[in-house]
């Protein structure tokens, strides 16, 4: 998906995050939001296989402008109840800017990944939910 | 001349009428998911981790050094007599047999270079790294690190292989040396690639729109097929062109391996992963790159794991037998018995079960098996490998 296809009448409608960084360096990727965060974020290799490691590289934003922590990635397929075999690992690149390295998807199917988010004292998940084949 | 024109013209009639009875309906989606089955054969492997990867020399080694008894703590056992290449590289028994019999069945060595994980417990993450195990296993080969380096420095052909595959000659590091060895066994394991299949032939048939070619292909095999791919949903797990995930599951063979002793499967194999000097979080990864260590740097170790095996690769696997981890089941109608009547309590699903009794009809069990036959083909006859230095 273009981002800049996706959001434009919302990014205008919330002046805040206009200056979100919504440019992964690929043109491409996915959008994720709430009341309070705006995130984007791609897969590296932008092309996710069954069962080949791959990290996620993602922007944070809040609509205060305040700066937005990401503290987990996770992903599980909720039809079978079970989540990855891996644990991902978050590198924080400043600006709210990250890295979750670590990822795998083993079966084919629609898997929920969740992002958990904090700026100041509140944390919330977001999630997105990913067909694979 | 005339009669003999009706005559062909009936027979063409006749014989396309048999060729598009004999393709079933196959849906785009389907078609997709067949097509992920393939192509076959992959590209040739290389293990960034093992510096003699891919090498003639080292193949040439490894080859010597597979069929190699001294390797053995009596002198009597090589990783042939297990893994025998006309038995699809394994030994046709249940249970394995070393210096005793053990709890698990010999693995196929077929496509095992295109592993991420190795052994039914997934203890090892290279192939190098799992080929160290049985060599030092008292229940297996039960060598030693001394034994395998004192070989290799005092056997002329064996240091010669050595030293055209290492560039060097063998040092007086035996630790390395059992290493080595191992990735000389490694590089040629990774060439024993299963060959092409009717299968091969009706996926790429069908994908490139070749009907009559297509067509060839038993309807019986066509209608397990669908089966697998479709309501038995067999390929959730056994996916690609391997026909595996290369990740583990456990899919209701019992845990005990006798009254009072169970086999926990992928959870035990996580833990002497972690415990191995020989990982590839270790110093004899020849990958400086660390891209290869993703796996083995966040696999988590989960209760879920217990009772888990790795998901084996079903090319060949009519050839094979028994089957299962631990060799429980003796033939191919036996492993789709137990998929169609497996009990859900065994299984403790909370979700939509991955393995459910499929309660498969006769009609339907003989499909699927017709189908996992057709992973089957006769591989080219092997000659006896040239000598180390001529």
């Amino acid at each position: 998906m273009k981002l800049a296809v996706a959001l434009p009448g919302f990014l205008l409608a919330t002046p805040a995050w206009a200056d979100c960084p919504l440019d992964l360096g690929r043109g491409t990727g996915w959008v994720v939001y709430s009341d309070h965060y705006l995130m984007a974020f791609r897969s590296d290799p932008l092309r996710i296989e069954v069962g080949e490691p791959f990290a996620l590289v993602l922007n944070v934003c809040t609509k205060g402008g305040e700066p937005a922590e990401l503290l987990a990635v996770d992903a599980s397929m909720p039809e079978h109840r079970h989540g990855m075999n891996y644990r991902p690992r978050i590198v924080a690149k400043g600006d709210g800017r990250f890295r979750a390295e670590g990822m795998l998807f083993h079966m084919p199917g629609r898997w929920e990944i969740t992002f958990n988010v904090r700026a100041g004292e509140e944390s919330e998940n977001l999630t997105h939910d990913i067909i694979l084949k | 001349m005339t009669r003999l024109l009706v005559l062909l013209a009936l027979l063409a009639a006749w014989s396309g009428g048999v060729s598009a009875q004999q393709l079933l309906d196959w849906t785009p989606e389907e078609i997709g998911s067949v097509g992920r089955h393939g192509p076959w054969p992959p590209s040739p492997v290389r293990d960034p981790s093992n510096k003699v990867s891919g090498t003639p020399a080292g193949i040439l080694l490894g080859e010597h050094l597979f069929n190699e008894p001294r390797l053995s703590g009596d002198g009597r056992v090589s990783c042939a007599t297990c893994h025998q290449a006309g038995r699809e590289w394994s030994d046709g028994l249940a249970r394995a047999r070393g210096t005793v019999e053990l709890d698990r069945r010999t693995p196929s060595l077929w496509n095992i270079g295109y592993l991420h994980w190795f052994g039914w417990d997934g203890a090892g993450d290279s192939l190098w790294a799992q080929s160290i195990r049985p060599l030092l296993d008292p229940r297996e080969m039960n060598g030693e690190a001394a034994r395998v380096a004192a070989l290799l420095r005092g056997d002329t052909a064996l240091t010669c292989g050595y030293e055209r595959a290492f560039g060097s000659k063998p040092g007086n590091d035996d630790e390395r040396l059992l290493v080595e060895t191992a990735k000389a066994l490694a590089a040629f394991q990774a060439t024993l690639v299963s060959p092409r299949t009717p299968f091969d032939d009706f996926r790429d048939a069908l994908v490139a729109g070749d009907r009559e070619r297509a067509s060839r292909y038993s309807l019986a095999a066509q209608r397990g097929l669908k089966l697998f791919i479709g309501e038995a949903n067999c390929n959730l797990c056994h996916l690609g062109p391997r026909f595996t995930s290369g990740e583990f599951g456990d899919v209701g063979i019992p845990f005990f391996v006798r009254p009072g002793e169970v086999d926990p499967g992928r959870l035990g194999g996580l833990t002497r992963l972690a415990a191995s000097p020989f990982n590839l979080l270790g110093k004899y990864n020849d990958d400086a790159s660390g891209n290869n260590t993703r796996r083995t740097r966040h696999v988590q170790r989960q209760h879920t794991n217990f009772g888990e095996f790795r998901v084996p690769g079903l090319r060949q696997v009519g050839r094979g037998g028994p089957y299962m981890h631990n060799g429980s089941l003796a033939t191919l109608e036996d492993v789709v018995r137990h998929y169609s009547e497996v009990s859900p309590d065994r299984l403790h699903s909370d979700g939509i079960p991955l393995v459910r009794p499929l309660g498969l009809t006769a009609e339907q069990s003989a499909d699927l098996v017709a189908f996992l036959r057709s992973l089957d083909a006769e591989p080219p006859p092997r000659s006896t490998p040239a000598p180390l230095c001529p």
